[in-house]
């Protein structure tokens, strides 16, 4: 089976590639750009899921976000789990590769889950010392994604964006852009989301996250599990005329819709990237 | 100020133990600190409950959601994660109903499950070369052993659990039904996968043995012998077929003569 060289993923929309859908996928190839997929759920030596991931790889570029490496972690890196990552790597040639500004594990033990991290000067160097080892082994530049919290740490000095953009100057690494976690982080804590957006580098951006979020008590959650929010896509077109037409991920992981729903997100999101390219025109 | 490990160690305690106090410090003191941690609690074992219920989704439509919850967060507590990759979350939970002495039938299904979820993404099998066939076919069986591949497992249980198994698939068909409680009545099963998909397939208990010395290197040529002692109506070559059709047999080793 033959599979195009990787290319770069262009400035359009995308979709979570999830096994629910792999069938009709196959079936019926839908008309989207691009598909993103966590690469763990293809660390097994073999059977199905790598027989698939082959076969969707010769139709969509792919970008490959992970969830498992715990970049801030105190914890030292885990070397298997890096390993198995660039072995799928080198065998499936993502355009992309990205994980969280975020840990999940100490003392050997894992939440496996994306905690945050307080943003200090301490937190700032150890997050690029990993961030570094991680390209080196991959040799790559990954895209770091900013994620949501429910906690504010008493000691955490350094603003959101200020600390991605100096995390950006330091390693060298790219920056996968969630909107709606931008948006659920400033409702929660009553932030402007445009600070945080103002102190992004643009030509950091090069992938952007929208999906959907669920109200519980007085959290907003970032479920991944209903369509984008009309606030998220207003941010959105901000972003795009700001930042620029980026590949743009929607992300769907939990209450998985019919295929036909995440394809119609999907052209939502080319239709403000198409309006964009008509104003540069 | 706590260190980041200091602060890291501190959230785990809290998450995990219940010991509040120096990680509430470390936060915001706005009085939103314990409805965090309320919150981080929920989420986290959420998740750890969804990932148990998607490498043991039969077992977690027997017993229902309710009971499923109570034994995913007591598993939680007593084999915490220890890895990014949540393939292998789970691998202890049979041996931990084990220990809480479930019923039979909760912990013989958690054993199926957990080799139904090792097989289904273990190495690919690729078909035995027509060169080692004929070599099955003309060597002397006592020179004969075999190597089984890694996508393949054999089980043997108290209980005929494959029956619940099959019935309780997300796609069984609603006419397929079983008896409970099961009979207690050894079992042997093969798991292995054919076609992308797992399949589980039941042995008579006297082919199991059989299968279980192969695995453990016993030759073909004793196995043949062993064959009418361990169960009346054996047949060798339906045995080797059913291996073959798995492709369940990584290699056929011969012995070379001295």
């Amino acid at each position: 089976m033959s599979r195009p060289h990787p290319a770069p993923i262009p400035a359009q929309a995308g979709i979570g590639l999830r096994s629910h859908h792999f069938r009709e996928i196959l079936d019926s190839p839908p008309p989207v750009a691009w598909m993103e997929t966590h690469p763990e759920n293809y660390f097994g030596q073999g059977g199905a899921p790598l027989r698939i991931l082959e076969r969707i790889r010769t139709q969509y570029p792919l970008s490959f976000h992970g969830v498992g490496l715990s970049l801030g972690s105190t914890d030292p890196l885990d070397h298997a789990h890096l390993h198995k990552l660039k072995a799928l790597i080198d065998r499936f040639e993502p355009a992309f590769v990205s994980e969280h500004l975020s840990w999940c594990s100490v003392g050997g033990r894992f939440f496996n889950d994306l905690l945050p991290l307080p943003y200090t000067e301490e937190s700032l160097d150890h997050v690029c010392a990993r961030i570094d080892e991680v390209q080196t082994v991959l040799k790559r530049s990954l895209l770091v994604e900013n994620i949501t919290r429910y906690l504010t740490w008493r000691e955490s000095p350094l603003p959101e964006g200020v600390f991605m953009a100096e995390m950006v100057k330091r390693t060298g690494c790219g920056i996968a852009l969630d909107l709606n976690n931008v948006y659920v982080n400033a409702v929660n804590f009553g932030l402007d989301p445009l600070v945080f957006l103002d102190a992004i580098p643009a030509e950091a951006v090069q992938e952007i996250h929208l999906a959907g979020f669920e109200r519980f008590g007085r959290w907003l959650i970032d479920t991944h599990g209903r369509t984008v929010y009309p606030e998220v896509w207003s941010l959105y077109a901000w972003a795009i005329h700001h930042f620029g037409p980026r590949p743009t991920l929607i992300e769907w992981d939990t209450n998985l819709p019919a295929l036909p729903l995440l394809v119609a997100q999907a052209a939502q999101a080319d239709a403000v990237l198409g309006g964009c390219h008509a104003d540069a025109v | 100020m706590p260190t980041l490990c200091d602060l890291q160690q501190a959230f785990s305690d809290s998450i995990f133990d219940g010991t509040h106090a120096a990680v509430t410090a470390a936060m915001a003191a706005d009085g939103s600190a314990q409805r965090s941690i309320a919150l981080y609690r929920r989420l986290i074992r959420n998740n750890f409950v969804q990932v148990l219920s998607i490498t043991y989704p039969v077992l977690h439509r027997l017993v229902g959601e309710g009971h499923f919850r109570v034994l995913a967060r007591g598993y939680l507590t007593h084999a915490p994660s220890t890895s990014g990759d949540l393939f292998l979350y789970g691998r202890h939970f049979p041996a931990w109903l084990q220990q809480l002495d479930a019923p039979p039938l909760t912990r013989e299904l958690a054993r199926l499950e957990w080799a139904c979820h090792e097989v289904h993404q273990a190495a690919d099998s690729s078909p035995l070369s027509p060169d080692q066939l004929q070599a099955m076919a003309t060597a002397d069986p006592s020179r004969i052993t075999l190597q089984f591949h890694q996508a393949v497992r054999f089980l043997s249980l108290s209980l005929p659990v494959h029956r619940v198994w099959q019935a309780l698939q997300a796609d069984a068909s609603p006419d397929l039904s079983i008896d409970l409680p099961l009979p207690d009545e050894q079992t042997g099963l093969i798991v292995a996968r054919s076609g992308g998909a797992v399949q589980v397939i039941p042995l008579a208990w006297g082919e199991y043995r059989l299968l279980e010395a192969l695995s453990r290197g016993a030759n073909v040529g004793s196995i043949e012998q062993m064959a009418p002692e361990a169960e009346v109506g054996f047949h060798f070559t339906r045995l080797m077929a059913t291996l073959l059709s798995v492709q369940a047999i990584g290699e056929i080793c011969v012995k070379e003569w001295e």
